[in-house]
């Protein structure tokens, strides 16, 4: 859940359409028509990555007036096929996934079970990496793959390239390779396999 | 008692408010006072900076540090990224790393003749940190217009790993050779654990999102720090790393500079310095059981720094943060996660943040990281509505505010402080060079306590340390003699 309270403004003076925006929108709301960069105010979730790396500094947020709440309803989902989605992924449901928004795996679960087919769709139904744009894509791919989606980066955009490797992949030569330096591999599997099998804390049936 | 060292003064940053709007520092406040670092643990090194001579000791012992380096593979034609990160410009100032940074340049220039030198500085998750420093010391001029801040949602780049593709930032590796100028201050111990310290930014400042969200939801706490040594390692990296240059840092200062060719060599060196003198001032704000935190410096809640310890790891000065054997500290991203729906960890043995911390009053910081888990947990009064005003504006901190209250003014702030909590031990957060600013009850309690924490970090902690990551203190003698 995120309360979106801020908008991403463009001065057209300023803006040499360069498309930059477009490259780092988490939700695809910014794009450059007629070499100007406009704003789709429905779809903007005032993360400011278009504020932040804008080479002209043509764009700034604003408040919005109406801030806007933006959320999944996780109790219009069968709860067992969201736990059971989170789990595919090895991801406990009331996980935090995103630290800026504290949306939990278990919203974009119901985000993804509700129709999400892209981490854009994700982030603009549930607000997750909207906040800092850096931390969350990993889990977001992860519980894509788990429903069994495969996106596909946007066209051109800087958005994200792919998922990555987890703990539960990493080569056991690798793992015999660095055993002494330090990386604690299986026992960190061990922690992430209980904190997945943990029981959820407030269970929330449809 | 000594009166307070002057602290790290406001600075003007889109991610803090106008200076002009911090009117009293925390160590204004009657009570104060300050302990020096060398007090506590005589046995910390001499430091270069502060000092008599200024930046020019750390021009100085660049130079010196350079000197063992074998540049002969850059060539005239060649061009080289000197790649920084924004945590340097955080240290003392910043004019020490801005100074390294700078020198470095006109070495490589001096000693190879080659000309098209950049620089291109990291960041965090303020994506604009870096080109506000580049202004503020004056490295675009230095560089000849060719210093830029760079970004984890800029252009990526992929790369080859024996883990599989992870991603870095293209334009750090758009040149043919990169020099890696970075520095041994721990900062984020609840992160990296001291494992391969000096290699981290590979994973982090220098790498894109997908690769910075393996490190924190991927690989798990004490595995996390991994992805930096998989891309470091990667043929693609080695085919263009130069080699590093790191300012030396201790909690009381800067101790030198160090370069070298082979970074695991270098970084066992840091993992020392890390585990001896920042394990030593950790292990003692373990001893603290009760305390008015403040946070009064121009960083990030997590980032302000006190003794060279950050906030972040005062939160989690309850547990031995450099014990591999204990998987969370009590604040790590991994932590903040596993914390569910009822507010209680979903584990029943990940720690509590910090006991000892009964109120916090930010005085002064910055926004632009995650900072709600700890107005969360511990009680936080923020000093002016305009810093509450542009928290309530950060996107990453938009329930900061929601667990915190505001006070008008630092002496109100720090009244309703005493008085609530009961306590006078206050632990000031502001940055103070070569001390610490703190309570006079607070400097009693640790003036009490280093000895024998010192003690028990040599002879215990300290080998429990290094063994657990692989270094042999034998060899490491033996490279210093």
């Amino acid at each position: 859940m995120k309360v979106v309270n801020l908008l991403a403004e463009v001065d057209a003076g300023k803006c040499r359409g360069c498309k930059t925006c477009e490259k780092v929108c988490p939700v695809l709301a910014i794009k450059v028509e007629n070499k100007k960069a406009v704003v789709d105010t429905e779809r903007c979730r005032g993360c400011a990555a278009c504020e932040q790396r804008c080479p002209d500094y043509a764009i700034t947020m604003v408040k919005r007036e109406q801030p806007i709440v933006v959320k999944v309803d996780v109790s219009a989902v069968d709860y067992g096929r969201i736990e059971e989605l989170c789990r595919r992924a090895k991801l406990n449901p009331e996980q935090i996934i995103c630290y800026c928004t504290a949306t939990r795996a278990e919203e974009v679960a119901a985000a993804i079970l509700q129709g999400a087919r892209s981490p854009e769709e994700v982030s603009f139904l549930t607000g997750a990496r909207t906040g800092c744009k850096v931390e969350c894509i990993q889990p977001i791919l992860r519980l894509l793959e788990a429903a069994g989606i495969k996106p596909e980066p946007p066209k051109d955009g800087w958005q994200w390239y792919g998922r990555t490797v987890t703990v539960w992949e990493i080569p056991e030569e690798v793992k015999r390779k660095y055993a002494t330096r330090g990386f604690y591999f299986d026992e960190d599997i061990k922690l992430l396999d209980r904190v997945a099998a943990a029981p959820v804390q407030i269970r929330r049936d449809s | 008692m000594r009166p307070p060292i002057k602290p790290i003064p406001p600075r003007q940053s889109q991610y803090g408010i106008d200076p002009a709007l911090v009117k009293t520092r925390v160590c204004e406040l009657p009570g104060m006072t300050s302990v020096l670092l060398k007090e506590l643990f005589p046995d910390l090194p001499e430091v270069i900076y502060p000092g008599e001579e200024g930046v020019a000791a750390v021009r100085k012992a660049t130079e010196e540090a350079l000197q063992k380096i074998d540049m002969s593979k850059i060539k005239p034609e060649h061009s080289v990224n000197i790649l920084a990160s924004h945590h340097g410009f955080t240290l003392l100032g910043g004019e020490p790393y801005a100074e390294m940074l700078k020198t470095i340049k006109d070495v490589i220039e001096a000693r190879t003749g080659c000309k098209d030198i950049r620089l291109r500085a990291g960041v965090g998750l303020r994506f604009r940190e870096t080109e506000e420093y580049i202004k503020r010391y004056g490295l675009d001029k230095h560089f000849d217009g060719k210093a830029i801040g760079v970004a984890p949602i800029d252009q990526g780049i992929p790369i080859e790993t024996e883990i599989g593709t992870l991603y870095g930032i293209r334009k750090i590796y758009d040149a043919d050779w990169i020099v890696h100028a970075h520095n041994s201050d721990v900062r984020e111990v609840h992160f990296h654990r001291q494992v391969d310290r000096a290699v981290k930014p590979f994973g982090m400042s220098y790498a894109r999102i997908e690769t910075r969200s393996t490190y924190h939801q991927n690989l798990g706490p004490r595995a996390a720090n991994f992805t930096a040594r998989a891309i470091f390692d990667s043929p693609f990296v080695q085919k263009k790393f130069a080699f590093a240059s790191f300012l030396t840092v201790a909690p009381n200062g800067i101790i030198g500079v160090d370069a070298d060719s082979d970074l695991y060599a270098l970084n066992d060196r840091v993992t020392q310095i890390g585990c001896r003198y920042y394990g030593k001032m950790m292990t003692l704000f373990g001893e603290i059981d009760e305390c008015i935190a403040a946070l009064d410096f121009p960083c990030p809640v997590v980032y302000v720094f006190s003794a060279g310890v950050i906030y972040a790891n005062f939160a989690g000065a309850n547990t031995d943060l450099y014990d591999l054997d204990m998987p969370l500290p009590a604040y790590t991203w991994y932590t903040e996660a596993f914390y569910g729906k009822a507010g209680r960890p979903l584990l029943e043995d990940i720690p509590p943040v910090n006991p000892a911390i009964k109120m916090c009053v930010h005085n002064y910081a910055w926004t632009g990281y995650p900072s709600a888990f700890f107005s969360e947990h511990i009680p936080t009064v923020v000093v002016g509505q305009e810093q509450a005003d542009l928290f309530n504006r950060d996107p990453q901190n938009l329930t900061y505010m929601k667990h915190a209250v505001v006070a008008e003014t630092t002496e109100a702030a720090m009244e309703f402080a005493y008085k609530t909590t009961g306590t006078r031990k206050v632990i000031i957060f502001d940055g103070a060079m070569g001390g610490i600013n703190v309570s006079e009850p607070m400097a009693e309690l640790l003036l009490k306590k280093a000895p024998a924490v010192s003690e028990r970090v040599e002879n215990e902690l300290l080998p429990k340390w290094l063994r657990q990551r692989g270094v042999d203190m034998s060899v490491l003698r033996k490279a210093v003699s």
